[in-house]
């Protein structure tokens, strides 16, 4: 088959489903780098996008952590926020009626010091108007109490979400975290817990540290690594995740272009989610979408839905064929 | 005002004195709606290590020809990087960001400009606005401060003396103008009776601005301070760049501002000087390291 018979007139279809959403694609912005959808309001229209996370939710407004909050290194950055966010009540009256204006689906972000705060959140967020989906943040390394430990222990993790799971209809997303022994288990329990998806990664425990100053770079000390760094990490962790359950999956870690994006959905995952590289570039998420299209021309497919999870683990030796004919006929011979 | 993604083409880049570029960029969109005190958010290089976009205040803005200048000092990899770009380049810009210096409303009145360093940046634009529809007689009221390490790091001031302001150089090393802080100068001169300010414009290393901010406080003398920080986005959405704040009602409580959205122009009471950390500086000598 020729290049030019395999790509077609119509642009292909990008629509993916998610459990119970139906996204136009599956490019998403990642929570905490889009902040609440309207400091991008000069770069992109939302609606333009699959989704947007929006920046991690608490009970009450959080003030973060003190400065210095982040550093860059090779090919990534660390940060410690700390979680800053209006809380929310001033999410629900200040933030939510200009994402309402957007045609887009909303993920809400929520996060919690206990059980109870995430239940109290869910329930404060249900059957809200122009809220798609939650998606527990399980995982956040950045705060001492901030979720840590109900991401590294399957028993916590299953515990918040089938709480959460009680106090909402909404579609539930849970954020797993990569600093654990086995992502697995993690993901096992937070399925069987009644989460409809997983999304993963969240970012990479990390430290960096001055040799002239003697002093860690961040006030936090540890913060969370994102960035094309982290790529491989996510990759591996989205690849185990799908061996270990069978609802969707949504890749985030480290994807900068369409390439980046179009590896998660290879390995299996349904959607993805862009982080850190909507800092280096507003419109990234737009160019992505572009990018997918035109692989997509290229590659003669009419759904992205046909190359997710196309990944072909077999080893394969090339000429392993030909050197069976040649025994053979070296046999005969 | 709407941000805007440009590719900004290099026009021109000149090494002004030691370790400091000045860079000529021709971004329209940016240019005519840019004011003094503003910032862009710059990549330094294409790829992935230096991985973020750098700040950088407006030096020059020049509407009619669609062109900003900025100036910068080598202080690591993304800033060597950018030392590197040549005529004919293009660099992915986001601009114009930030609040900007507010000017006087008065003309005749005293007003002083203090510069520490590369802190000189956003205040050329800014003199260059407050002489504008000046007649010569009255820019004799504005003042520049300028202090640096030593000679070699002065941008040379006739760029400044020539917009017909009276410049005061000091060099910590003595081997320019007065010897000692720029600050010190300031205080001297003050003390003097002279130039005492009605309107304090500052911009360079942090404890120079804490002094500034001190005396200001103390002599009540509105101040506009133009701050830096380490930021990812530039837009209001890494919440990277936080800057302790007196809490309005609590002063136990933690309270953040934001120098990308709040600022980079802060007055002095809006920040917590006594929380701020000492920023690391890497020795010269392990820069290209």
């Amino acid at each position: 088959m020729d290049q030019a018979s395999k790509t077609t007139d119509h642009p292909p279809d990008l629509s993916v489903q998610l459990g119970p959403l139906h996204l136009k694609n599956p490019v998403m912005v990642a929570s905490g780098t889009c902040g609440y959808g309207e400091e991008y309001a000069d770069f992109l229209e939302l609606g333009q996008l699959g989704a947007v996370v929006v920046k991690g939710i608490s009970l009450r407004p959080r003030p973060g952590n003190p400065p210095p909050r982040l550093v860059e290194t090779p090919s990534g950055m660390i940060n410690a926020i700390g979680l800053e966010n209006v809380g929310v009540a001033a999410f629900l009256t200040e933030k939510l009626p200009y994402l309402r204006t957007q045609q887009v689906p909303v993920i809400v972000n929520i996060l919690g010091n206990t059980v109870e705060e995430y239940v109290e959140l869910a329930t404060r967020l249900d059957g809200v108007d122009g809220i798609a989906a939650l998606e527990i943040n399980i995982s956040c390394p950045n705060v001492k109490k901030g979720g840590v430990l109900f991401g590294t222990n399957p028993e916590a993790a299953a515990g918040v979400v089938r709480a959460v799971r009680r106090a909402t209809a909404l579609p539930l997303i849970t954020k797993l975290t990569p600093n654990v022994t086995d992502i697995r288990a993690i993901a096992r329990a937070a399925v069987d817990a009644g989460s409809d998806m997983l999304s993963c990664i969240n970012t990479v425990a990390a430290v960096a540290v001055d040799i002239f100053s003697r002093r860690p770079k961040l006030a936090n000390i540890v913060g969370g690594l994102s960035g094309p760094a982290i790529k491989p990490i996510a990759l591996r962790c989205t690849y185990e995740v799908l061996q270990a359950v069978q609802c969707p999956v949504i890749g985030i870690g480290g994807i900068m272009t369409a390439t980046d994006a179009l590896e998660f959905l290879l390995v299996g995952a349904r959607a993805i989610q862009v982080g850190t590289a909507n800092f280096i570039n507003p419109r990234v998420t737009l160019e992505i979408i572009k990018g997918m299209e035109r692989f997509l021309r290229v590659e003669g497919l009419e759904n992205i839905g046909d190359f997710i999870g196309a990944l072909d683990t077999r080893c394969v030796f090339p000429f392993a064929e030909e050197a069976c004919d040649l025994e053979t006929m070296m046999s005969k011979e | 005002m709407a941000m805007v993604q440009d590719d900004a083409r290099v026009v021109d880049q000149q090494e002004v004195a030691e370790r400091t570029f000045r860079l000529r960029l021709r971004s329209e969109r940016i240019a005519v709606t840019a004011r003094a005190g503003q910032f862009v958010m710059l990549q330094v290089h294409h790829g992935t290590d230096p991985l973020l976009k750098r700040p950088f205040s407006f030096h020059r803005i020049m509407p009619e020809e669609g062109l900003i200048e900025i100036l910068y000092r080598v202080v690591g990899r993304g800033t060597w990087c950018l030392s590197q770009c040549s005529p004919g380049n293009h660099l992915k810009i986001v601009g114009p960001l930030g609040n900007g210096f507010t000017l006087p409303e008065k003309d005749d009145r005293t007003v002083v400009l203090i510069a520490g360093g590369i802190g000189i940046a956003p205040l050329h634009e800014l003199m260059v606005q407050l002489t504008s529809n000046l007649q010569a007689d009255k820019r004799h009221a504005i003042h520049l401060f300028y202090g640096a390490r030593t000679a070699a790091e002065l941008i040379p001031t006739h760029l400044y003396s020539r917009l017909g302001i009276m410049v005061h150089c000091s060099t910590d090393d003595g081997s320019s103008g007065y010897q000692g802080y720029v600050t010190q100068l300031f205080e001297l001169m003050v003390n003097q009776e002279r130039h005492r300010p009605a309107l304090l414009y500052a911009c360079g290393p942090l404890v120079m601005l804490y002094h500034v901010a001190r005396w200001s406080l103390a002599q009540n003398v509105p101040s506009q301070l133009s701050l830096e920080s380490l930021m990812a986005c530039g837009i209001g959405a890494c919440l990277g760049c936080a800057l302790p704040a007196p809490h309005p009602d609590d002063p136990m409580t933690d309270s953040y501002l934001h120098v990308c959205k709040d600022g980079p122009i802060f007055k002095a009471g809006s920040i917590a000087w006594t929380k701020l950390q000492r920023q690391p500086t890497t020795p010269q000598i392990y820069l290209y390291n």
